[in-house]
């Protein structure tokens, strides 16, 4: 929190310490750009744009980056997930900010920029690939939370495939009436679930895959 | 696209409130607060939960709120009605004083209260303008992210070194610029 840490600095005999309370949410919500760490860049589960055009990636890029000069972001975004941080760099500053704030516009939540653009990624000596580019494809999948359950193991798990698990559907009576009810599951509303311990089977595999469905239909399956 | 669904699965939510990042920190909270609610204390007039808003839902008229800090951290959930004052500061993600009373086997809320920052004392604020123009001019200043290191590196202010607030208890001044009176500041993820 920013406040203890400039409360710890006052103490240390720091003169002139100050705030920014609103934070990062808001720098990017008034429209300024952030930077992704150099590592977050190397190593990050992300979609890394290049916005260059022509043959310049063909002579230099950063490695597991894809070209989408910006004329084709608009075209290219339905390749990436809403929820995908996406990295981008560019020619110049101008571009980078531009699609940066067209991806924001567009329902992206985590876009930042290479720190100091192409120029700067090359000055501090980033590893840069060159040569033929064979594929151009974005294909971003999140990585499961801890936990958390993959599409595939809970349809599985609806499917009778693991007797061992037990699934709450943790949805409104009312909402299941509209839309239906998964098979195998048993239906306690998210209210309730404190006061239903005793409905929850303790040998089953509850903890890490209880699946507490919410809001979800079944075309999502 | 269809997976994103998921996030709002209850055990992603619960997972993500109990990895507390950005600067939701209960630090602030009466130790009571991080307490079980046990019986006597429905007999007293106001009781309180102070921490993030986790979750809401409008259907099962609930808001869940993480409160506690460290093993005794955890997501309290509580009800509210057309009776709740203030239902619009429970807003996912911000930080949030609860007062709710005990109506039978349930918590009701009764009036909802957005936490506000304070600032130390001999600190002062700075808003997104005069930051982006001292950023903008090159003055000679450190700007410091406060957050886990993990939220530096997917998107930071250009030109914030990285403080986390556990950093910085253990390592003092040994982070921070030698030159004790340059403009010092710092940020989170909003005032949570």
């Amino acid at each position: 929190m920013s406040t203890k840490n400039a409360g710890l600095a006052h103490k240390l005999g720091y003169s002139n310490v100050r705030v920014y309370l609103d934070g990062e949410p808001k720098w990017i919500e008034e429209g300024y750009v952030t930077d992704a760490s150099d590592q977050f860049v190397k190593t990050g589960n992300i979609v890394l744009i290049d916005l260059r055009e022509g043959d310049a990636p063909r002579e230099g890029r950063i490695p597991r980056s894809v070209q989408v000069p910006y004329e084709e972001l608009e075209a290219r975004s339905k390749d990436i997930p809403r929820n995908a941080p996406i990295v981008v760099y560019g020619a110049n500053d101008e571009d980078v900010q531009d699609a940066i704030d067209d991806l924001h516009d567009d329902g992206y939540r985590y876009v930042s920029k290479v720190t100091g653009n192409w120029t700067g990624w090359l000055k501090k000596g980033n590893p840069v690939e060159s040569g033929p580019i064979f594929s151009n494809e974005i294909s971003w999948v999140r990585k499961l939370g801890p936990g958390e359950v993959s599409v595939a193991e809970f349809r599985a798990a609806t499917e009778g495939k693991y007797p061992d698990v037990f699934i709450i559907d943790a949805r409104t009576p009312e909402e299941i009436k509209e839309r239906g009810i998964f098979q195998n599951t048993v239906n306690i509303p998210l209210d309730m679930i404190a006061k239903s311990f005793s409905k929850i089977p303790k040998d089953k595999r509850n903890a890490g895959f209880l699946s507490l469905l919410h809001p979800m239909q079944k075309d999502d399956l | 696209m269809n997976r994103h669904h998921f996030v709002k699965c209850l055990p992603a939510a619960i997972m993500v409130a109990l990895l507390s990042y950005g600067c939701a920190q209960q630090s602030q909270m009466p130790p009571t607060a991080a307490k079980p609610a046990v019986e006597q204390e429905a007999k007293k007039a106001a009781m309180k939960y102070t921490g993030k808003i986790v979750g809401k839902s409008n259907k099962a008229k609930v808001v869940s709120v993480a409160v506690g800090k460290g093993a005794a951290k955890k997501v309290v959930m509580v009800k509210f009605d057309e009776a709740t004052k203030g239902i619009k500061f429970a807003k996912k993600g911000t930080a949030a004083i609860i007062f709710w009373e005990q109506r039978g086997a349930d918590k009701y809320a009764t009036v909802i209260k957005p936490k506000l920052a304070k600032l130390p004392a001999g600190v002062t604020e700075i808003k997104t303008e005069e930051l982006a123009e001292l950023l903008e001019n090159n003055t000679a200043l450190t700007l410091a992210d406060a957050r886990p290191i993990a939220r530096y590196h997917k998107g930071h202010l250009p030109g914030a070194v990285s403080i986390p607030v556990p950093a910085l208890k253990k390592k003092k001044a040994a982070l921070l610029p030698k030159d004790k009176d340059e403009l010092l500041i710092f940020y989170c993820g909003g005032p949570t």
